[in-house]
């Protein structure tokens, strides 16, 4: 294991100290790239307790020739509280191949959807990994899938169809080392890995000249646990919905919608509106809101983001915050992100946490601070 | 002798006609100079600091013209943190017509539409030039006026006054020296709201490729602040076949 570890570190150190596109040879192209991240957050009330040390190196390696290639993605981890976390972390491996009206990609990939920011109503197949609950990067959170994607692609619109042999389900942490937990829950029951339970979709997506958009079928799985007697469980779920964007002056329309109909007919709607704004000097303002309705528990949430660029965009300062409305809960990430050089980043940030019930009650005395340096190579 | 008269009146005609051409004419001739159907390039933008200190960006970038509609995609290659981050931008002719815009963020894994309107007087990716500056201003967007001819570093240049029709544009106005033997703009003086020099823009290297005329290198430096960046394009090419599709969120995704 330790000779392992050490040849891992070797290649991680080859990679890092090479950091290269390869000249093509003989129509080869060879590129790496990636980065070295620590991230280290404390938590701003009694105990005062870490809530995350953690390093790692990701690699990102992709060799093409002739419009096919692989795509690899790894995490090398070292988390100092959570041991069981730290190790090597296969993140996507993928084929894929395409030429101007066909592409097709195989293996282990992000498959995201919808134009939604942070929250979830087409953006169905790929499930999230709540480790440390929100408080990650959005990419962190994705947890990839073994999928086939194949698409046809024919100017400004394309049909993609999507195979999950196996589906994935949302990550919940339940170690009690870890600040993040969500208590001992009871034993989970996936699904059987048999055909009759894959998951498939279709998407159209049309991009034209002042809008976009996109409808979707899907036959996929509720992908949070829930308590089906003893157990966690999971139940089938056939999602239709679409997307679109419509820009107008210095604004962005966006909305979702789908209707989520388990097998016993019920219906459960989902919908997001959303504005982004770009007022210019390097200013971002969006607002969203997403309301479910109809059969089962309602959801009520609000999202709010607010980015400013300074000093020739070296310094980014932002906060994007969740609002429970239902249940008067908020989560607020708070950051600034200065470019010391063209490879290093320093960020500093402030999760906030404020909730007396709903989502956020568990979390309410996680507010903490952290600060994060990352290496892009 | 009625003939004499008559050929004077022509000549005198032709005279007037050539030195009537009005700041308008002048800025659409630097707009409509021939740049070919395609076009392909590699850029290096280089930020710098007041105390020398220096950032890179590397960019590729694609443009196909349809009619007098441009499309252009473009993807940053450096630094590692923006590798992948791709614009693909459908920049309209029509005054008062929005260009679309989509932005695609590879960490995301998301294609996002942004404004097409706004991010024009923005400055790109943290340089001094603004969206504006890298090409996509119309002409009809300033009010031009033809102030004088003269020579600068050798050549003969017009130049031209232009005032944004736009009142909330970041500048108050613009001086701009136009080569007259290539329409093209060497030396540009912005000013601010305030009417104080803001920014200066120098080409520095200027050569035909393909029959075309290409700035290969040039500098932006905002004379308020003293940070300045400067452009140097490598390996452009006119006239190259591109598939339509390379001008799609598709392709965008697929990345380079």
């Amino acid at each position: 294991m330790k000779r392992t570890v050490k040849t891992l570190l070797v290649s991680v150190t080859a990679v890092y100290c090479t950091a290269v596109t390869l000249p093509a040879q003989d129509g080869l192209d060879v590129s790496v790239k990636g980065f070295v991240d620590t991230y280290h957050a404390v938590r701003t009330e009694a105990p005062g307790d870490w809530m995350s040390s953690r390093t790692r190196a990701r690699g990102e390696l992709r060799v093409e020739k002739d419009g096919g290639g692989i795509f690899l993605s790894a995490n090398l981890v070292y988390n100092a509280l959570l041991k069981d976390l730290s190790g090597l972390q296969l993140r996507e491996a993928y084929a894929y191949w395409g030429n101007p009206h066909w592409d097709i990609r195989a293996g282990r990939q992000i498959i995201s959807w919808g134009v939604a920011d942070g929250l979830r109503v087409t953006d169905l197949i790929s499930p999230m990994d709540y480790t440390e609950f929100l408080a990650q990067d959005y990419d962190d959170i994705r947890i990839p899938v073994g999928a086939l994607r194949v698409r046809y692609l024919h100017g400004s619109w394309s049909l993609e169809a999507v195979a999950v042999p196996v589906a994935e389900f949302f990550k919940l942490p339940t170690d009690p080392a870890n600040p993040w937990s969500v208590g001992t829950l009871p034993p989970e029951v996936r699904p059987d890995p048999k055909l009759g339970n894959m998951e498939y979709g279709l998407r159209f997506c049309a991009f034209l000249g002042g809008v976009d958009f996109s409808l979707m079928a899907l036959r996929s799985w509720s992908k949070m646990p829930e308590l089906l007697g003893d157990h966690l469980g999971y139940h089938r779920l056939t999602v239709l919905g679409g997307d679109l964007s419509i820009p107008f002056g210095s604004f962005v329309f966006r909305g979702e919608i789908a209707d989520n109909i388990d097998d016993r007919g019920a219906h459960q709607g989902n919908a997001l509106a959303g504005l982004d704004w770009y007022p210019g000097a390097d200013w971002n303002l969006s607002v969203q809101y997403n309301r479910t309705f109809g059969a089962g528990e309602h959801s009520s949430l609000a999202t709010l983001r607010i980015s400013k660029a300074l000093l020739n965009n070296a310094l980014t300062l932002s906060t994007f915050a969740y609002v429970d409305v239902r249940d008067k809960g908020v989560f607020n990430r708070l950051s600034a992100d200065w470019a010391a050089t063209d490879q290093l980043h320093v960020l500093l940030g402030y999760d906030y946490f404020y909730a007396k019930g709903g989502m956020f009650a568990r979390y309410a005395h996680n507010s903490e601070i952290w600060l994060k340096l990352k290496y892009n190579f | 002798m009625k003939r004499i008269a008559l050929l004077a009146v022509l000549m005198f005609a032709a005279v007037a006609s050539g030195n009537a051409q009005t700041g308008r004419d002048i800025a659409e001739r630097v707009k409509n100079r021939p740049d070919g159907n395609t076009r392909y390039a590699e850029m290096q933008l280089t930020l710098v600091k007041k105390n020398g200190d220096k950032r890179d960006r590397k960019m590729v970038s694609w443009a196909m013209d349809e009619g007098k509609d441009t499309k252009k995609i473009m993807f940053f290659t450096y630094p590692g943190d923006v590798k992948g981050t791709g614009f693909l931008t459908w920049d309209y002719d029509q005054t008062g017509k929005e260009d679309d815009k989509w932005l695609y963020l590879p960490a995301m894994k998301k294609t996002r539409r942004i404004s097409g309107s706004s991010s024009k007087t923005d400055f790109f990716m943290g340089t001094d030039f603004t969206y504006d500056d890298m090409g996509g201003r119309g002409v009809d967007e300033d009010k031009h006026k033809l102030l004088r001819e003269e020579m600068r570093d050798g050549h003969k240049c017009w130049v031209l006054e232009s005032v944004p029709v736009d009142a909330r544009e970041i500048y108050s106005r613009k001086l701009s020296w136009i080569r007259q033997d290539c329409d093209v703009t060497v030396y540009v003086e912005f000013y601010d709201k305030l009417d104080k020099l803001h920014r200066v823009m120098s080409v520095s290297e200027l050569q035909q490729v393909g029959g075309y005329w290409t700035v290969m290198k040039m500098e932006m430096k905002n004379v308020q602040s003293g940070h300045s960046t400067q452009i140097t394009v490598t390996g452009p090419k006119y006239d190259i076949p591109v598939d339509k599709s390379l001008f799609t969120v598709a392709k965008l995704e697929k990345g380079l």
